[in-house]
This record gives structure tokens, sequence and C-alpha cells, in this order.
């Protein structure tokens, strides 16, 4: 796996950092934080199926909203108990991932990234339109239980659920599975050429990205209490997932978090400064520049930082 | 003598085009077979056919007198034939070590979790076709051809196969990089390796096989010791564009 002292140092001081953020930032920022590490979470989602198979996925909420809708319907609509309803919610995104498999064993390119499109859509469509008297229709529900009280325990259970997802996600790419995973984005007639199954390997992402975004959108709506299929299932949210991963460097699990928090404070901290949507220009700008100056991003921009500082002293 | 590998009325139709037809050859276990004919002579659809990445219209392929028709291609691979490409296809972001790892995976996601690399077996392939414990963490876009061409080599060799299809091996390469790879066929060769060679390089070829198999329009047209086959009116017509 590679791993070096350095490594534990790092993810050691991150978890520390995260543990006494609350201790040094107010209500209000703990939490955007909070936002930022369920975006994250999604991000780190996308990265596992899109960043390493290069099978793009334009439409993430597809799944996070089977995952979210899923809990949502059997605590709301079946008083089931959350320590039930957040797996089996995982466990039928896993299936929705399944679904999103299909396309993928024929298409890839802009072509799967349509399509992952018009799942959201379809999902957007449906959930307003089949049994609006469980999905709650265009208004969504809210009076949802909520899994914590207060800012300071939303946000550790939000970073606990990130970290989690992401140190697994990072020793797992680690292996050889990680090594195969990239090599099908790169060539996938090669991995078939070298005595491996590409279905195989695809399932197991699609598998793994659709767990977590099920788990995210599962516990992410049990902290808002509230699902609004508008606010979920809207291109704006695809793509900020998207961009997430990209400018804090796809293929690298620790890259989508960077990505997460910088889009996330980014937006924060416009927003006295700019109000409306413009600060969106300036969001986009950002992650423009970002990402022609280092297509692979934040993660690759302090890895280049590093190796220089190594290499003066 | 064991056949490792028997074609037996090979038909492969792509709508009106039939680019393999009727096409009967066997390569012995241990031999060395060349495969040549014009550019559009069907060489590659062969090759596509026996990894199973064309599936035939008609016709069987057996390996070690088994069918291997019904077998996707990574379960062909397993079964001990594994072929290089004309253009080499690397793991572009990958090192060349880790282009060799892919290559030595079991096709078993439990085991590429729980069992690290082997970079001792990575090492060894890594040299015996020529490459250096340096290049190891070089990316392929740091390689002239002749390594790309030795990164294939040996990415399908990790596979772990008895029976080698190399297509065009000697394409693009320089004349130091043809002898070096000339010379690690041979090493294969003396250890046991079947190979049935694709080259429009004859000079190149003809030492390193056996026997020749010579087909046009997916036709076998010659058959026999590489002088024979070459000297071979139809295989002379073919190459020069004439009919017979």
């Amino acid at each position: 796996m590679g791993l070096r002292w350095y490594h534990f140092a790092l993810w050691g001081a991150f978890i520390v950092g995260l543990a006494l953020l609350p201790e040094l930032v107010s209500k209000g920022t703990l939490r955007t934080i909070i936002f930022a590490n369920y975006l994250a979470i999604f991000a780190i989602s996308w990265d596992v199926l899109s960043g390493r198979t290069g099978y793009i996925s334009f439409g993430h909420p597809f799944l996070i909203g089977i995952g979210a809708y899923t809990t949502a319907i059997l605590t709301k609509r079946f008083d089931v108990p959350v320590e039930i309803s957040i797996p089996v919610a995982v466990v039928v995104t896993m299936i929705g991932g399944l679904i999103v498999l299909l396309p993928a064993l024929r298409v890839r390119g802009s072509y799967f990234a349509m399509i992952t499109l018009a799942f959201m859509e379809l999902m957007y469509q449906l959930v307003q339109v089949i049994r609006p008297d469980l999905t709650g229709g265009t208004r969504g529900m809210s009076g949802l239980p909520t899994l914590t009280r207060g800012a300071v325990n939303g946000f550790y259970l939000s970073a606990f659920l990130m970290v989690s997802v992401a140190l697994s996600m990072w020793l797992l790419m680690r292996t050889r599975l990680g090594t195969a995973l990239s090599a099908i984005g790169m060539n996938e007639e090669s991995v078939r050429g070298s005595g491996l199954s590409a279905t195989k390997l695809k399932m197991v992402a699609f598998l793994l990205s659709a767990a977590i975004a099920g788990l995210g959108g599962a516990f992410y709506v049990h902290y808002l209490g509230t699902i609004a299929p508008r606010a979920l299932f809207e291109i704006n949210f695809a793509f900020t997932i998207i961009v997430a991963a990209l400018i804090g460097g796809a293929s690298t699990i620790v890259g989508p978090v960077i990505g997460a928090f910088f889009l996330t404070l980014l937006l924060e901290y416009l927003r006295p400064v700019l109000p409306g949507a413009e600060r969106y220009l300036i969001y986009g700008g950002v992650a423009l520049l970002l990402y022609m100056y280092q297509p692979r991003g934040i993660y690759e921009i302090i890895q280049q930082g590093l190796a220089r500082v190594r290499r003066s002293s | 003598m064991t056949e490792a590998l028997t074609i037996t009325n090979l038909v492969k139709r792509f709508g009106g085009l039939t680019a393999t037809n009727d096409l009967s050859f066997t390569v012995a276990d241990g031999e060395s077979v060349g495969l040549i004919g014009p550019n559009g002579a069907g060489k590659t659809t062969v090759f596509s056919q026996i990894m199973g990445e064309h599936r035939q219209t008609s016709g069987s392929i057996k390996l070690y007198g088994e069918e291997i028709t019904p077998l996707p291609t990574a379960r062909r691979i397993r079964h001990g034939v594994s072929r290089t490409y004309q253009v080499p296809r690397p793991f572009a972001e990958l090192s060349v070590a880790e282009n060799i790892r892919v290559g030595l995976m079991h096709d078993n996601v439990w085991q590429m979790v729980l069992h690290g690399p082997d970079p001792d077996r990575e090492l060894e392939l890594a040299l015996s076709v020529g490459f250096t414990e340096d290049d190891l963490k070089r990316t392929p876009a740091e390689l002239s051809m002749g390594d790309l061409r030795k990164l294939e080599m040996a990415r399908t060799m990790a596979t772990g196969p008895k029976v080698m299809l190399l297509d065009e091996v000697f394409a693009g390469l320089t004349v130091g990089e043809i002898a070096q790879i000339g010379e690690l066929i041979q090493q294969m060769r003396g250890d046991g390796m079947t190979f049935l060679i694709v080259s429009h390089d004859l000079k190149a070829l003809e030492p390193l096989v056996e026997r020749a198999i010579a087909i046009n329009y997916g036709e076998l047209i010659a058959e026999g010791s590489f002088a024979r086959v070459i000297e071979n009116e139809a295989v002379r017509a073919s190459y020069l564009g004439d009919t017979v």
C-alpha cells in the first residue's frame, strides 16, 4: 500500500484539526463546514466512479436522491427507525448504482454523461408524479427526524462520516484495486487484454460510488430534516459536486475533500461582498483559472509545492 | 506433438465483407509461426477472434484442445493466450511497474484488495524485456516506441500466457530495438513459449519462426517453411498486387 509516516501524520493532523474546529470558529461557519463535509462525501463518491474509471456522471444527484428519499419515506411515512432506514437507503442506492451501470456496459464518454443527466431528470419528474403521497410531490417533505441537535453535534457527525468515507476510500484506492480502476479510465480494452473483467471492475466502482452517495444522501437529509426535489435534482448541485472533485484533484480521494472545502468556503466568504448570484460568476472564474493552471487540481499544486520544498532543503 | 492452437473453418463477416474466409491452421506447442499477408489480408482480425474481441461468424478456435469460443477475452487470457497490439496500448498515467502490475493481477477483487503487489516479479518482468530498474517509475509518455513495445510485451508476459500472439511487433522500431525484441523472442522460444507472429518486416521475422502461414482476403494461400511460403507465387502476387 506504500504507507509512509507522513501519511499518518497528515491524516492525524487533519482529524485533530477537525475535532478542534468547533472551538475555533463560529456556529455559522460550522454550519457552512457541515455542508462542506457532505459535499466532500458526494465528491468522493463521484471521484470513485468518474475520477477513477472515466465514466463521467453528470447526474450524481440521482444516486444521492435515491438514498435521501428512501430514508425520508421510510422514516416519515412508515415510522421506520433511522438505524434501519439508513442501511436500507444505502442498499437501495446500490441497486440504483447497478441501474446506472447498465448503460456503462455499452456507452462511454459524453454519451454516458448525458444518460446520467437523463437519470437525474427522470428521477426529478418521477418523485413529483408517482405517489406524491409518499414522496411529498413537488414540495418534498419536512419534519423528518434529525440525528443531532445544534451545529456542533451536526458538525461532529458529518466530520466523522466524511473522514470515515475519505480514509477508507483513500486506503482502498491505494490497493491494486485502485490501480485496476484507474486503468479502466485510461484504457478499458487493455484492462480486458490484461485478463481482467472490465465489467466486474466497473460494477465494483459503481457499487462503491452508489453506497457512498446513498450514505451521504441519507445522513444529509436527516441533518436538514427536509427534502426538496427542486434543490436536490438540480444541475447546479450536480456541477458543484463535479467542480469540487475536479478542482481538488480527481482520482485522488483527498483532492475532492480539499475541493469541497475550498468551494464551500469561497462561496461563503463571497456572500457578504456579493450577496446575489454574481458570486457564482467569481466561483466559476476561480474554478476555470485553477483548472487551466493545473488540470490535476489543488492536490497536484500542493504535491508540486512539497516536492519543491523537499528539493531545496 | 500437442496442438497449442487449432483454428478450424474460421469465418468472419463484417456485413458484406468477408474478413476471414474458411481459415484453418494449427500451431503446435512450443512452435513459433509467422502469419503474413499484405495490408488488409485479415491478420489482425484473426488475432481479434482468437482473443474474443471479435466473435467469429462460424468456425472453431481451440486452445490445447479446449474450445475457447464461448469465453470472454479475460477468461481466454487466463486459459493461456495473450496478445500484443499493432499500436501499443499502455495505461498512460501509470508507471512502467504499475502497467506490469495490471497484467499480474488475478481477476479477483478481494485478492486485489487483500494482497499487495509483487515488486520482485514486476522487476523481473521489466528486466526480462530490457528495462532497467530506473525505468520502473517512468510513465509511457517518457518512453520511445521501442520501450512501449517492450512494456506491452512485459504486460502480456505478466498474464502468464502459454501462447503469445504478437501483432506487428517490429513496427516503428529502430534497427537496435528490432534486434533487442528479436533476442527476447528467441529467448522465450528457448523457454518453450508458443508464438504466432504477424509482421511486415519479413527479414526480422524469418529467424524467429519455424513456419509461416500466408493469408490474403482472409483465405489461406500458402503454408510451410518460411522460405517456401515467401517464394510462393500466390504470396508474391498478393504482396505485389498482381492477380493470380
